[in-house]
């Protein structure tokens, strides 16, 4: 990928980078990272074709090309509008940008059904972290929100169709991971769902990665359901050798204790599958469902979680050592200590017993 | 009386048939072009300054010349007659009575385009009119205006009809090829237009059924001759289907030069609104363009007489007009609620929202909602402000053009119709049996007595 001609200017919020023909403005922003990035709860850029749904990666086109700068007359979705060379793009620093964008996020939680405290995916959902970034504190919404009536779609994936916000990834997983896709979307308007046809249930060996995919709670993995909160259990990279065809083997086990809860593709700092040699990492049914012994996987390291979310917070970060200078001053020499603090500090006087001081110690009780 | 180029043998006697329209003149542009270049043909077009009659009001001909053509990839042309918007049923009545002036168009359009097969996508209500276009399909085959080298041309095409199952949205274009190839009907995103990737992946221009009946008269009589009819760049004859409270409902072929108020109240036309009752408002073309009040639609902000035509109607932007659009004109009369009916066409845009891009699914629904609660004098003064505020967060947000089609109902509703609004929310026990009526926006012109 490294040797890919790079000759599309394009700015955004004021940051120029030079990009590869055909790269849209959502991939273009990610190159770039932090706050320039629109959010994206549709597009998944290991799945063909989606992207354009949500509408949360609307961007302001301030110049359409350095050939014909004339401003998009609307908002665009970043997802799937290729750049070209000199456009300027406007995402936070525009002015009607944050407000489609609020304006969004109160859309797909109209219907939401905001059971945060009882959802698998509380604190990796993208759509709390949407909702905390994007949305605007309260609804102005007052009517009943929609209900489904429940639907078993199988032993493995629990479907929870009132949190769908109908991105249609795992359409999608279904028709370039599996050869056959028995889901889909059924009716239309604010009644559509997913759903098999005619209640079957969905069984094929890589049907798991829908769950991967999946930005909000609609659906979770029945092993894991209601077992742990994602924030108690702690991620570990680990790989076993595989023998299902196409499963990468490589996973993220989530660990309490021995125990492995869930486990669940490599994800990268979008949330999306991470890939290797330039494939995506999808992972079977029988490494996501059926694996849940230590032994049986080999275990790399702590998983380090790159994604801005309630899981990343606070912890697994790499620790930032401060700049050593030490070694630097002393010309390579690194002492373990640079002077004798036993001879230097009262503390460890011998002469003074420590049972025979009251209370709390004060550095007058050593100055005896 | 104006001149009529598609209606004008719409009464004689079996013109449904073949033998008729072929006796009438049928099948005339169809020999006229098969002898000219395709490249001539899409000229032709282009100087008539015909504009897409669907509703956008596109230039066809540009249209046309957009059309991708590599090598070795077949191209089609399919014909949009999934007419389903309320107010709108001229392509109705074009199909059922004069099913061949389609076919005639289509042929000419597919020899200009290169499509050596056609689609015409009809909304799956018209079930009957699907029966009379393949009976006209039939007989055209038959007389060799269909099949292979088609009246010894070499030019092969053949036509077929393919009927919806019932949904507004696949009468947007990319949804129409959608569901034309068997998916479900979702919009596309756009780029890539269908000009380029169409239906299958191939280039693709998809038409009304208006546009391509009215290229027969631009092949009999010449782009030039087509584009003094009219006004500015309104050319041509335009299809209306008038309804709601005039004594005349119907379809009207219009030359774009006659004015509203004429349309209204000549007997040639509307013939006035019955039980002497005075205009409150009207909807120029079809339900998702803006509402007028009746001191807008008569004269335009700047006093001058609107005229049906494109530019006419759409004089002052959203602020103070309105749009042509389909042609659905729909006349409300004193007695009728403007918050009832706004009401009743966003329940129709919340139930035809395909439901793929957030703002719309959600958007039509919850001002569904909120308007029925004004309408049921359930509703705060705050209500009207959110509304306002949700149009606006649809508006332009979507993927295809229905969010836009769901929020200038409400918009332009709120924008002459405050008032009534307001009225409801303070009133909440009279909305229900009184009419809030004419009030200060009333009919500001005679009803002629005659």
């Amino acid at each position: 990928m490294s040797d890919e001609i790079k000759n599309i200017k394009v700015t955004i919020d004021n940051i120029t980078i030079d990009v590869a023909p055909g790269t849209t403005i959502l991939n273009a922003a990610r190159q770039i990272g932090g706050d320039v990035t629109p959010p994206a709860m549709c597009y998944y850029s290991k799945l063909e074709g989606s992207g354009g749904k949500c509408r949360t990666c609307l961007v302001e086109v301030a110049a359409g090309s350095a050939a014909d700068p004339r401003p998009m007359p609307k908002l665009v979705a970043s997802c799937r509008t290729t750049v070209m060379d000199g456009m300027v793009v406007k995402n936070m620093t525009s002015e009607k940008v944050p407000d489609a964008r609020a304006g969004v996020v109160e859309f797909l939680l109209l219907n939401h059904p905001l059971d945060c405290p009882i959802c698998d995916q509380a604190g990796e959902c993208h759509l709390q972290d949407l909702g905390y970034d994007h949305g605007k504190e309260g609804t102005r919404y007052q009517f009943a929100r929609r209900t489904f009536k429940k639907e078993d779609i199988g032993p493995y994936i629990q479907l929870h169709m009132t949190r769908c916000i109908l991105c249609y990834r795992c359409t999608y997983v279904a028709d370039q991971l599996t050869n056959k896709r028995v889901h889909g979307i059924v009716d239309r308007g604010d009644h559509a769902a997913i759903s098999t046809y005619i209640s079957k249930a969905i069984e094929n060996d890589f049907s798991g990665n829908m769950i991967d995919v999946c930005p909000v709670g609609a659906l979770t993995d029945k092993t894991f359901r209601f077992k742990n909160r994602v924030w108690f259990t702690k991620p570990v990279d680990a790989h076993r050798n595989c023998t299902t065809p196409g499963c990468c083997g490589k996973a993220t086990l989530w660990l309490r204790g021995d125990e492995v809860f869930r486990v669940t593709a490599r994800k990268d700092e979008w949330g999306e599958v991470q890939s290797y040699d330039g494939k995506p990492g999808w992972i079977c049914n029988t490494c996501r469902f059926e694996t849940k012994k230590t032994e049986s996987w080999k275990i790399e390291g702590v998983t380090t979680i790159s994604r801005h979310s309630v899981i990343g917070a606070n912890k697994y970060k790499t620790l930032e050592m401060p700049n050593e200078t030490v070694k630097r001053v002393m010309k390579g020499v690194e002492p373990k200590l640079l002077m004798d603090i036993h001879s230097i500090s009262n503390v460890n006087n011998p002469d003074i017993h420590l049972s025979d001081i009251k209370g709390p110690a004060h550095s007058g009780d050593f100055k005896k | 009386m104006a001149r009529k180029l598609l209606l004008e043998k719409a009464h004689v006697e079996g013109i449904r048939h073949y033998d008729v329209y072929r006796r009438e003149g049928g099948y005339r542009s169809v020999e006229k072009a098969l002898k000219m270049q395709p490249a001539d043909i899409v000229e032709e077009v282009k100087k008539s300054g015909l504009r897409g009659r669907g509703g956008a009001g596109f230039p066809t001909g540009m249209k046309w010349s957009f059309l991708a053509k590599p090598d070795g990839i077949p191209r089609y042309l399919v014909c949009n007659a999934d007419e389903s918007e309320p107010g709108t049923f001229k392509d109705r009545y074009l199909m059922e009575f004069i099913p061949h002036i389609l076919i005639e168009g289509m042929i000419v359009s597919s020899y200009a385009l290169g499509s050596n097969s056609s689609y015409i996508y009809i909304r799956g209500e018209y079930d009957w009119i699907t029966d009379i276009l393949e009976a006209a399909i039939t007989e055209a085959k038959q007389n060799g205006w269909l099949g292979k080298n088609i009246q010894g041309s070499g030019f092969d095409m053949e036509l077929y009809v393919q009927r919806g199952a019932g949904a507004y949205i696949c009468g947007e274009e990319t949804a129409l090829l959608e569901s034309l190839e068997g998916k479900r009907g979702n919009p596309r995103i756009k780029p890539p237009f269908p000009a380029i990737k169409g239906l299958w992946g191939c280039p693709t221009v998809v038409n009304n059924v208006e546009t391509l009946a009215a290229v027969v008269p631009i092949i009999n009589e010449g782009g030039d001759e087509y584009a003094k009819i009219g006004v500015g760049r309104s050319t041509g004859t335009k299809l209306i289907s008038a309804c709601g409270n005039i004594n005349k409902p119907g379809i009207y072929e219009i030359d774009m030069t006659i004015s509203v108020e004429e349309f209204i109240y000549s007997d040639e036309y509307c013939g006035g609104i019955p039980n002497g009752k005075k205009i409150k408002a009207c909807i120029p073309g079809g339900s998702s363009v803006p509402i007028l009040p009746a001191n807008l639609l008569l004269t335009t902000a700047k006093g001058e007489k609107r005229l049906m035509n494109y530019e006419s109607l759409s004089d002052g932007g959203f602020a103070t007009g309105s749009m042509m659009g389909s042609g659905g004109f729909i006349v409300l009369d004193e007695d009728q609620c403007v918050v009832r009916h706004t009401y009743s066409l966003a329940r129709f845009y919340r139930h035809e929202s395909c439901g793929q891009c957030s703002p719309c699914r959600e958007g039509t629904g919850w001002m569904e909602k909120i308007l029925l609660n004004i309408e049921k004098g359930k509703g705060k003064m705050s209500d009207i402000d959110l509304l306002w505020d949700i149009q606006s967060k649809i508006e332009g947000n979507t993927i295809c053009p229905l969010g836009d089609a769901a929020a200038w109902p409400v918009a332009a509703a709120i924008r002459h119709f405050r008032d009534e609004f307001e009225w409801h929310v303070n009133n909440p026990e009279k909305c229900l049996t009184e009419n809030f009526g004419l009030r200060h926006y009333a009919d500001p012109i005679h009803v002629p007595t005659n």
